[in-house]
């Protein structure tokens, strides 16, 4: 029998009179790492401190792996990383991530190899006995970071996981998410669509507390018309446009943003498209930089027909 | 990320889920290290050592002495009874009656600033989060309760034991006797912290700082205290509201000496029962 690890029903959030979450009703399964997106304010992080049991629904019910959050069942099981949230700066970093490895049950000794584990992956290792209120933005980032990876959570909220890190860090996060989302289902909540666009297979989007119904999933090749996005160097836009058009099988060509275009197309009339593309471009002398299939996940969630 | 073969092994073989009170005892436990093993909290126990060391060494040292030499001068009139601490004389040692007056003054207001932290710093920084995903907010209200009063329960006992050096260094034949009024001090100024613990825990499960706690406090012993009493005088039925009041057998108590203190020992006991059940209440509905 099919037993979803998130349950939201008639979920619905008031802050002083705003509407932060709007009959929120969803499911979902264990699997690839799911994204949380929408514009800012569209109740992203209510959402997520809802389902890590941080704060109370107005009204509705949320059911993690059919226990309401902050249950004592799933301790362990569920982990987080809240946005903003600070390490106590009385504690140093390795005594508090023992602190919560024993909270989860792991023995002293093992409590302690743990915490290693977690601050040698985000390179922490060197600031293990230092203060968090000494740390840089990016280190107390990375600290949080390391605190939801603690034991082996089978489902993980991260709120902005790489928010304020650099491009190495950023990377070791994609890296961690992509290794351990065998065992762990990651809700990722971010504004890096780019990030999502990599990570993950279905793509949920809330926009002004409502959820919109329809689940985003990344590959959707399914109809016949298909679509390129296509980077290009310094180009002549309305030529180059002009020039696919013409091309069989092309549906439209637009130009969305400088040297971008989304190129939608009949697959049943020209399924080598890619081919045609390249070989225009070659052809007019033109250079371009990336070319996918697809529309990127920006284009897919705030411009869609 | 490599998770090694054995420290992962390691997590499986020694992963269980701990209790209420494995956890209680872990909250508690750290709360003891923020009490002694911080810079914030040596500062807290060095100050009051400090203000300790002061107070044993001057007025309860002076005061004892003149007990002392009062008792042998077998006179009608004291020093005490007229500045109004005549129940001083029915302690058999002058100086735990001495100390049982400053005790009853000293450790509310100590328990007051002391316990104003419990979740409010943590919460608004965001810790608590931190916490909350591995454990209930009812072991983590409890926890830090309990490990608040662990702390203050072994201030208390320090002072006492100080008292009790005090004692013997005047005369040590008197350690037999002094045990069991000792052991009632204990007992009674734990009781005592108690009520205004949990009253702190409330507070602080709903404000946004220590000093808020701290503030609410003073604000709200002061002003229920005089609506309650303004009530009473003019509705005498509602006299009993007083019992709400933490430290409203205090007066009282300053009139008992020895086991005769615990006669009031219910007042707190009740009063910490509610004000914990008022402070879980709040802690539940809080937004982390």
């Amino acid at each position: 029998m099919r037993s979803p690890i998130i349950q939201c029903q008639q979920l619905n959030h008031v802050y002083s009179g705003k509407v932060a979450l709007n009959d929120v009703n969803f499911e979902l399964d264990a699997g690839e790492p799911i994204g949380l997106v929408g514009p800012n304010g569209a109740g992203k992080t209510t959402l997520l401190s809802i389902l890590s049991g941080f704060l109370r629904p107005t009204s509705g019910t949320v059911r993690l792996f059919g226990h309401p959050p902050g249950a004592a069942q799933l301790n362990g099981k569920v982990s987080a990383l809240p946005q903003d949230a600070r390490l106590d700066p009385s504690f140093t970093l390795i005594e508090q991530l023992v602190f919560y490895a024993r909270l989860q049950g792991l023995t002293t000794q093992s409590a302690i190899l743990e915490a290693n584990r977690v601050l040698e992956a985000f390179a922490l290792a060197e600031a293990a006995h230092e203060k968090p209120g000494v740390f840089s933005h990016g280190m107390a980032k990375r600290a949080a970071i390391a605190q939801a990876l603690i034991g082996k959570p089978t489902l993980m909220f991260l709120d902005e996981p790489t928010a304020g890190l650099d491009p190495v860090n950023v990377r070791t996060v994609r890296s961690i998410i992509a290794e351990q989302s065998s065992a762990t289902t990651f809700i990722i909540s971010s504004h890096d669509l780019t990030e999502l666009d990599r990570l993950c297979q279905q793509i949920l989007l809330l926009e002004n507390g409502i959820l919109q119904t329809e689940k985003i999933q990344i590959n959707d090749q399914q109809t016949a018309t298909r679509f390129i996005t296509l980077q290009m160097e310094s180009c002549p836009a309305l030529e180059v446009t002009a020039k696919f058009q013409a091309l069989e099988g092309i549906l439209q060509v637009t130009n969305p943003q400088k040297n971008e275009f989304i190129v939608a197309y009949n697959s049943d009339l020209q399924p080598n498209m890619d081919l045609q593309l390249m070989q225009c471009i070659q052809t007019n002398h033109w250079q371009y930089r990336q070319l996918s299939h697809g529309k990127t996940l920006e284009e897919k969630l705030f411009f869609r027909d | 990320m490599p998770i090694t073969v054995n420290a992962r092994r390691l997590i499986e073989d020694n992963t269980m889920q701990p209790g209420f009170f494995n956890h209680l005892l872990l909250i508690c436990q750290f709360e003891i290290k923020r009490g002694f093993a911080t810079r914030k909290g040596l500062l807290s126990l060095v100050t009051f050592t400090v203000i300790w060391y002061f107070i044993l060494l001057y007025p309860l040292r002076f005061a004892a002495e003149l007990l002392v030499q009062e008792n042998g001068l077998k006179q009608n009139f004291s020093f005490f009874d007229f500045i109004g601490f005549s129940s001083i004389q029915h302690w058999s040692i002058p100086e735990f009656g001495v100390f049982w007056h400053f005790a009853l003054m000293i450790f509310p207001m100590l328990s007051i600033t002391l316990a104003a932290d419990q979740t409010c710093s943590d919460r608004e920084r965001g810790t608590l989060r931190f916490i909350v995903v591995r454990s209930s907010r009812d072991w983590i209200f409890f926890g830090r309760f309990a490990g608040v009063m662990l702390i203050q329960a072994l201030l208390i006992v320090a002072t006492t034991f100080s008292t009790l050096a005090l004692v013997l260094t005047r005369d040590a034949t008197l350690v037999a006797s002094a045990l069991p009024d000792l052991l009632a001090l204990i007992v009674n100024l734990i009781l005592i912290v108690l009520p205004f613990t949990a009253m702190m825990a409330a507070l602080s499960a709903q404000v946004k700082s220590a000093r808020q706690a701290t503030l609410w406090a003073i604000l709200i012993w002061t002003f229920m205290a005089g609506m309650i009493n303004g009530l009473a005088y003019y509705l005498p039925a509602l006299d009993f509201l007083k019992f709400l009041i933490p430290g409203y057998q205090l007066s009282g108590l300053a009139q008992l000496s020895g086991w005769r203190t615990l006669q009031l020992a219910y007042i707190p006991l009740l009063q910490s029962l509610i004000l914990l059940a008022l402070g879980r209440w709040i802690m539940t509905r809080q937004a982390l």
